[in-house]
């Protein structure tokens, strides 16, 4: 079976190693892609999957760090107005009761000094009245001790007013 | 062809122990590669797996470049394994050739057209296969009536000049690169030092350009592969 010999001598085309190799390169393509292209492709493939997915999920999340920013902002604007409409009306409720207070307290002194007025009015009137009385009688005596004789006390009392009259209008 | 190497006859196949050896080397070679390429996968990839990710980009690449994009992965695995074994096989006998008793043992496989053209016709095959698949084996045969009926000769002889510039274009190159390299070799060794002195840098120069035109060959094998399968799938009428 295994007749050696030189190319040279036996000088025929080496069929068998046409066999061989094609056998062989079979076999290696085989080996080849169970140990060697399988696992790296399949790895190659992940790895494209998973950048691709990293892509999306970083696009989602930086809509939603713009959306949040833009959320805040809005509500930094609320908080902003909110602030300077509670400084207004502060401000507006104190000057309310400043002017409330001034007024009623102008009230007040109106009221004592309308008061006091009336008081010392009133005051005046009945020392006037309780004098013109006093003098009243007073003279009614003194003149009936003097003359020594009735009067008629209307008449008298009628007399002494026209005095007191002008007695008032003196010292007004 | 290979002129003096050990033969052996199996089952009434004529085999060369040359081919057998380079050929089980490389088999091996290229799936510890591969293999040891592969090991430690992680999302975030470093060193050898980065190594290899690019090659099978740059295999993808090739193929997507050639073929609609719907065909394309069912070939990407095929050019990743041609394209890996080609240049393994390739820069192989640029770095290791010995010998034994005046006859090769070790040595570029791609440098012998036997395997060469074994190689093209496998792909021949291949894309033959690939288009009845598509088209139908009616369909199949009127392709050769395209354009018109007149050019049925010309396309058949283009399918025969395709798979033959296939695999002799890989081992013209190949063997011419190492053809020289022995032949700087000898002069090296011919008149002692003043030859080798010379031949030197010569041998380097050489291997150096050796090394490209084995990438670039590797390269454009898998591209004109990727180019004959377009050819027999793609739906234009």
């Amino acid at each position: 079976m295994f007749a050696q010999s030189v190319l040279a001598e036996s000088n025929s085309l080496y069929v068998g190693d046409m066999v061989f190799y094609i056998i062989s390169f079979i076999i290696l393509m085989l080996l080849v892609k169970k140990f060697a292209w399988k696992p790296v492709v399949k790895m190659m493939h992940d790895r494209a999957e998973k950048i691709a997915n990293d892509i999306d999920s970083a696009e989602q999340s930086r809509n939603e760090a713009s959306d949040l920013a833009s959320k805040r902002q809005v509500e930094l604007q609320n908080s902003r107005q909110e602030a300077a409409t509670i400084i207004s009306n502060a401000k507006q409720s104190g000057e309310k009761q400043r002017t409330q207070i001034i007024a009623s307290a102008q009230n007040d002194a109106q009221a004592l000094k309308e008061n006091a007025q009336q008081d010392a009015k009133q005051a005046r009137q009945d020392a006037l009245n309780s004098a013109q009385n006093d003098v009243a009688n007073l003279s009614i005596e003194i003149a009936s001790k003097i003359i020594h004789k009735e009067l008629n006390a209307n008449d008298q009392k009628a007399l002494i007013d026209s005095y007191i009259e002008g007695l008032g209008k003196d010292e007004s | 062809m290979g002129g003096d190497a050990y033969t052996f006859k199996f089952l009434g196949l004529m085999f060369n122990w040359t081919n057998l050896i380079s050929g089980l080397v490389i088999f091996v070679l290229v799936f510890c590669l591969l293999y040891g390429l592969s090991r430690k996968l992680q999302m975030k990839p470093k060193g050898a797996q980065n190594l290899m990710e690019w090659m099978i980009d740059f295999t993808n690449g090739i193929v997507r470049g050639q073929m609609p994009a719907n065909e394309a992965p069912h070939y990407n695995f095929m050019a990743f394994v041609l394209f890996v074994f080609i240049l393994i096989a390739n820069e192989f006998g640029l770095i290791f050739q010995f010998g034994w008793g005046g006859h090769e043992l070790l040595r570029s496989p791609t440098a012998d057209p036997i395997i060469t053209m074994t190689l093209a016709l496998v792909i021949m095959t291949l894309t033959h296969f690939a288009g009845v698949a598509r088209h139908g084996f009616v369909g199949y045969l009127k392709s050769y009536c395209t354009p018109y009926t007149a050019m049925l000769p010309i396309n058949l002889f283009e399918e025969f000049s395709n798979f033959l510039t296939l695999g002799l274009r890989l081992f013209g190159n190949i063997y011419a690169g190492e053809l020289l390299l022995k032949l700087l070799a000898q002069m090296a060794f011919s008149h002692g030092i003043p030859t080798m002195i010379v031949s030197l840098p010569l041998e380097v120069v050489w291997q150096g350009f050796s090394f490209f035109i084995g990438g670039v060959q590797a390269y454009v094998f898998v591209t004109l592969t990727t180019v004959y399968i377009s050819s027999k799938v793609s739906t234009e009428e």
